[in-house]
């Protein structure tokens, strides 16, 4: 492994924080972990969201929106490890990506189908699916891959 | 970028786009397309870092799966 730099301790601690309470962390607690003033730890933040990963902050703020592959605002694709609902997928593309944060366990997708509003569910373990209802779900976007990065909370 | 309980209920969705038919996939291609290291390794404590590494490893599987489509090359 290579020695991690600031940004990689930064990315490892607001993705850990997240998948330990389902919530991202606020730049202050950013700079109370590396022990660092609040201003210090904004700029971190900024770094981190600037580093061209598929997170952001929400528009306006300094508060992370999402960091993939959760949404920090709920999304409809709502989250649940060992029965317990606390974390909301950033999209139906990463909501296949939480299971690798969860080794072990069986992360379960709740989500609505846009088109007819039917309740679709589905669990994966280890990155696995171990099972899906109904068995056709899909996915789809509507953007070519070159487009997601020009609008990515969008894509 | 949404979950559909069918290809046909994507394709009678009032957000479909005509000629965006290789923008959908299965449940279990979009599993396989996110199980590279660039998706599975998030954990990794230099993630960052090595990502640059993860790219080549993704786009092959994204191409394998997707059947080389245009739609999904994220190349230039």
């Amino acid at each position: 492994m290579a020695e991690p730099t600031q940004l990689d301790r930064t990315y490892h601690y607001v993705l850990s924080t997240m998948v330990e309470r389902g919530q991202a962390p606020h730049y202050t607690e950013i700079a109370k972990e590396f022990l660092v003033s609040p201003d210090e730890g904004k700029a971190m933040l900024h770094e981190l969201m600037a580093a061209g990963l598929p997170n952001w902050l929400h528009p306006g703020t300094d508060l992370i929106g999402s960091i993939a592959p959760f949404n920090n605002l709920p999304t409809h694709y709502r989250v649940s490890v060992d029965g317990e609902q606390k974390w909301f997928a950033q999209c139906g593309l990463e909501a296949k990506a939480i299971s690798a944060l969860f080794p072990g366990k069986t992360v379960r997708v709740d989500a609505p189908c846009l088109a007819s509003g039917a309740d679709l569910t589905f669990a994966m373990r280890d990155g696995e699916i171990e099972s899906a209802t109904p068995a056709g779900i899909h996915f789809y976007v509507n953007l070519p891959v070159k487009k997601w990065y020009g609008d990515l909370p969008f894509a | 970028m949404n979950l559909f309980r069918s290809k046909e209920d994507i394709l009678d969705w009032s957000g479909f786009e005509a000629g965006t038919e290789d923008g959908i996939l299965t449940l279990a291609q979009a599993a396989v397309i996110l199980s590279t290291p660039r998706h599975a390794g998030r954990m990794r404590e230099d993630y960052v870092s090595t990502l640059p590494d993860f790219l080549e490893p993704f786009i092959d599987r994204l191409m394998e799966v997707t059947g080389n489509s245009p739609y999904w090359d994220p190349r230039p």
